[in-house]
């Protein structure tokens, strides 16, 4: 009996004009703005591949070791075309550097300040707005309809359990709404595919999977809000429009007042004070600096000749330098940087202080806007295409780890920054034979000798013309952006889960609402 | 017997479910959006002056020598305005910071106010309460206004009267704005209610008429809804239909538009860049000083020693302020290219009426991308009075040179610029001029004009449609 029910209500619903109207929009939306959406990914997958090449060109020109301050970029998502989350907000780029480590940063956003970054358009909003009141539409009269026409009346004369005509309502119901969204995901995924540049990945389909199962579950959430409405009212005006107000709550009140809510409750520590505090750490890091260079000051004080040449990132490597200058120089060196290392850490740690208040404040958001299943559906969709805080937080993660390993192999081959090769292309030898030969032709005595050691030294000079030559990176820890889809997945599971107790949830307060409902 | 229609309509809406739900949903956001902006405004403007006085008493220090006056980068803040109320204009996320000084402004910059990581920068303000919940309600009070009266037979009954049409079509659009206009003043007065009596809002005898003009045009912009749900309210024979319908363009033109348009926009148009800029002041600068014989003899050299023949203090002058005005004139064009390309954005939005109305909302307000870039205008204004002033004050003292020029080696070692003590209450300070409501309204005209064309075209509508209705 159950399957007629279905059946029945399957075949009413599809010929109602609220359903072609759904139907219609969800496919023209689809087939209008997926493209665009494409064009964008393309975009700003050109600027990516772009940026990338040229870091590494210019990575790969690197002359000494001091000078490695590369950029890494992130990847843009192709999933972000269904659930764009913070894909545009956050700056997915983050700087190598001995003296810094990587936090995805409150920096300004650079360009055009007129331009706010708003919610952008995306896949999901299709199911968010049109899918969500279409299933409100089509669910609201469901009971309160049939009462108003009679025909429940009718049905419930049937030797028929009350529990069996709610299944069949249900079940009819989910069919009817599953047919909009299996059509908006396969022509989104189609077009999508139809670009060159779109390839996905084994995970990348688990994860449009659980996109297609959230949005379904999400649907018959919304479907169920009507439906008990529908078992609540008497007339299926009043369950419409109760339908519609919790629908703007959740569409539009809720997920405005949760931020609002978690900014007042959670307020952010003031940058003024992040900033004294950060000024404080760096004061301590320029005496510490200042007193190990007043401890070489004296090796400096020898110092006769150098010549610097420009090299990569806008740094500059030493061509050549007198022996003191350069035993000076690794001194300073040995002992700055690894406190240099070690404030980095120490920054970071007062810049993690004041950047855990803004993952407190997001996260409290989030979870006080879980009672509206729009924020939900709109939160595991982020997660699972890879474009919320924690798919950034990751990423800033594996660069900081890249960091360490750049700094561990900087370490390797500099011998703990000490070698002359972290900043120099001469050798030790080399300096030492040229400042031999420079003392000489400065210190000659007559004409005559100055004159050879000039020429002795111009010899030297031609033998050793001090040609640069890029660093060989052949062992270096390149670095490659690992989505970590297991830990997405993990973290998609708790908003899934909450999708699916309250359909649960839901369709026990329909059922124990039909069971007492009065069909007259 | 309008009057009969409008006071039936009147007393059937105020009785029904979807009213005490509009009244209780919208009265509590506006109750919120009170508290809330309260609190705000008063965090907000004591860090404003905090910062303000700051920056005064920085600009204090250096008022010991006029010259150090005219380098000195003042810090100006955009102030909050107690207006922001009604629409904030998404003033947190844009520029709030401008520094300033004799020779130059530097572009607008955005200090870190909001958090990064929440999903967007929203605001409960007026403006998101009406365009967004109103609007709906709007909707709802009207999608089965004429096919519903049809259903239950009633609307046979009041045409069977001697009762012409329109007469019935405007006492129903007169008795729904009525029934919508309760919603509205109540969540207005009660969210004013609640922020005149803390000390901190002051809203002067301007504001309460921007005030009175917000209530106008959002009573205008509801009004389009209004119509809207009576024109597809007499179009269709059944109220489902009709809501599937108005729901549907409900959150085209409310929600999805503005979002489409900022899409296309973003992927048709291509921002200026900070790196283009910046190459383009270095050309100009290089083609300057390669060619610095054109403003005189020995302008690209100088030695700190004036006595020096190599100086030719007057030519230098000439070459430092063409590099200065050189590099103004690009910050402009570039300050121009962004705004162009805001405004131009939002303008792309504007088949959406609720992007229309935030627009005349702000304008009138005196809030949103409008009042930064005129903040950016008065703050290069206050730049050149305090030019103005430095020339005059450097005029009263003999030893100076009087070249007023951005090069601080000039002004430190040749004395270009006075060094003598100024007074620091005679020197400008900036001060904001808001507009007045006249100002306001002007920038908002074409919207209100757009409102307005929109109200009566779809009033056109309604009405050919309602002509026309079977009401069989």
């Amino acid at each position: 009996m159950i399957w007629k029910i279905a059946k029945k209500e399957l075949l009413l619903n599809l010929m109602t004009f609220k359903f072609a109207v759904g139907a219609v929009a969800c496919v023209f939306l689809t087939v209008v703005f997926m493209p665009i959406l494409a064009a964008d990914y393309r975009q700003r997958l050109a600027l990516y591949n772009r940026n990338v090449t040229d870091n590494d060109t210019e990575l790969r020109n690197v002359i000494v070791y001091r000078n490695i301050k590369h950029m890494i970029y992130r990847p843009p998502v192709v999933l972000s075309a269904f659930s764009a989350g913070l894909e545009k907000q956050l700056a997915g780029s983050a700087k190598i550097e001995l003296e810094k480590v990587p936090e995805l940063s409150v920096t300004e956003r650079g360009g055009n300040p007129y331009l706010p970054i708003l919610a952008v358009f995306d896949e999901s909003l299709i199911f968010k707005i049109i899918i969500s009141i279409l299933a409100l539409l089509v669910a609201y009269d469901v009971v309160s309809g049939e009462r108003e026409q009679g025909t429940l009346k009718l049905m419930l004369s049937d030797p028929i359990a009350r529990h069996q005509v709610l299944l069949g309502k249900l079940l009819a119901g989910l069919v009817t709404l599953s047919v909009p969204v299996v059509i908006t995901f396969v022509i989104g995924l189609v077009i999508l595919l139809s670009y060159p540049m779109v390839a996905f990945s084994g995970s990348d389909w688990i994860r449009i999977g659980l996109m297609f199962v959230a949005s379904l579950a999400f649907t018959a959430v919304m479907y169920q809000f009507g439906l008990l409405f529908s078992c609540l009212a008497k007339r299926s005006a009043i369950s419409m429009v109760l339908g519609l107000f919790i629908w703007i709550i959740f569409a539009i009140v809720i997920p405005n007042a949760s931020v609002q809510l978690a900014t007042k409750l959670r307020p952010l520590e003031s940058q003024e004070k992040r900033d004294g505090r950060m000024t404080s750490i760096r004061e301590e890091l320029n005496n510490e600096l200042r007193t190990q260079f007043n401890s070489v000051r004296e090796d400096f004080s020898h110092s006769i000749i150098t010549s610097d040449e420009s090299d990569a990132f806008g740094g500059y490597y030493a061509k050549r330098r007198d022996i003191y200058w350069l035993n000076a120089e690794q001194k300073l060196n040995n002992l700055t940087i690894p406190i240099r290392l070690r404030y980095a850490d120490r920054f970071w740690d007062a810049e993690r202080r004041y950047l855990n208040g803004f993952f407190r404040q997001k996260h409290l958001a989030h979870r006080l806007s879980l009672i509206s299943p729009i924020s939900t559906y709109e939160n595991v969709m982020a997660v699972l295409a890879g474009t919320d805080l924690a798919g950034f937080q990751d990423f800033i993660n594996q660069v900081r780890n890249h960091r360490n390993e750049v700094v561990a192999y900087i370490r390797d081959k500099t011998d703990s920054f000490s070698s002359a090769s972290f900043f120099a292309i001469c050798t030790e030898e080399e300096s030492a034979e040229f400042t031999k030969l420079y003392v000489q032709a400065k210190e000659a005595e007559d004409e005559q000798a100055k004159a050879k050691a000039e020429q002795a030294l111009n010899e030297w000079k031609r033998e050793h013309p001090g040609e640069a030559v890029p660093l060989n990176l052949e062992d270096f820890p390149w670095f490659r952006h690992r989505p970590n889809s297991a830990a997405d997945l993990h973290n998609a599971m708790p908003d899934l889960a909450a999708l699916l107790i309250m359909n649960i949830a839901l369709f026990g307060m329909s059922f124990a609402a039909f069971a007492r409902y009065d069909i007259r | 017997m309008i009057r009969q229609i409008i006071y039936k309509e009147v007393l059937e809406n105020l009785l029904s479910l979807r009213f005490a739900l509009a009244v209780l949903l919208t009265t509590s956001l506006f109750v919120i959006c009170g508290y809330v902006f309260v609190d705000e405004y008063r965090e907000q403007l004591t860090d404003y002056w905090k910062k303000a006085n700051d920056a005064l008493s920085a600009l204090r220090e250096e008022s010991d020598q006029l010259y150090k006056v005219a380098f000195y980068k003042q810090g100006i803040y955009r102030k909050p305005l107690p207006l922001a109320l009604c629409a904030e204009g998404e003033e947190k996320a844009l520029p709030n910071f401008f520094e300033v000084n004799a020779f130059t402004a530097d572009l607008p910059r955005t200090k870190g106010q909001a958090n990064f990581a929440l999903p967007h920068f929203s605001h409960v303000d007026w403006g998101l309460i009406v365009s967004l919940i109103l609007s709906f309600a709007a909707l709802v009070f009207t999608y089965d206004n004429i096919c519903g009266e049809k259903e239950n037979g009633t609307l046979r009954l009041t045409l069977a009267n001697t009762i012409p049409r329109h007469e019935v079509l405007l006492g129903k659009y007169a008795g729904v704005m009525m029934t919508l206009a309760i919603p509205l003043m109540i969540g207005m007065l009660v969210s004013l209610i609640i922020v005149i009596p803390s000390k901190d809002v002051v809203i002067g005898g301007g504001g309460w008429l921007k005030i009175l003009t917000l209530a106008l045009v959002s009573l205008l912009y509801l009004s389009i809804f209004v119509l809207l749900g009576m024109f597809v309210s007499s179009r269709t024979g059944h109220p489902v239909n009709a809501m599937a319908i108005l729901l549907l363009v409900w959150v085209v033109s409310v929600i999805l538009l503005p979002s489409f348009s900022r899409i296309i926009f973003d992927v048709t148009f291509e921002e200026p860049t900070e790196q283009e800029l910046q190459r383009r002041i270095r050309e100009v600068r290089k083609e300057i000083w390669d060619n610095s014989e054109r403003y005189g003899k020995n302008a690209g050299s100088m030695s700190n020693n004036l006595s020096d023949p190599i100086n030719n203090p007057p030519a230098r002058a000439r070459l430092q302020n063409a590099i200065m005005d050189a590099t103004n004139q690009l910050l402009q064009e570039h300050h121009t290219k962004w705004l162009e390309q805001a405004l131009a954005r939002r303008n792309f939005a504007c088949l959406s009426p609720a992007v229309i109305y935030q627009r005349a909302c702000e304008a009138i307000a005196g809030t949103g991308i409008k009042r930064c870039a005129d903040l950016y205008g008065q703050v290069k204004r206050y730049g050149a009075d305090l030019k103005e002033f430095i020339r005059s004050r450097d005029m009263e003292d003999p030893q100076s040179l009087h070249l007023i020029g951005p090069e601080h080696g000039m002004a430190y070692s040749w004395r270009a610029i006075s060094h003598n003590p100024v007074d620091f209450d005679s020197v400008p300070k900036f001060q904001e001029r808001a507009m007045t409501l006249g100002q306001s309204l002007k920038l908002a005209i074409w919207d209100i004009g757009l409102l307005t064309l929109m109200n009566l075209g779809l009033f056109a509508a309604a009405f050919v449609s309602f002509l026309r209705y079977d009401v069989r």
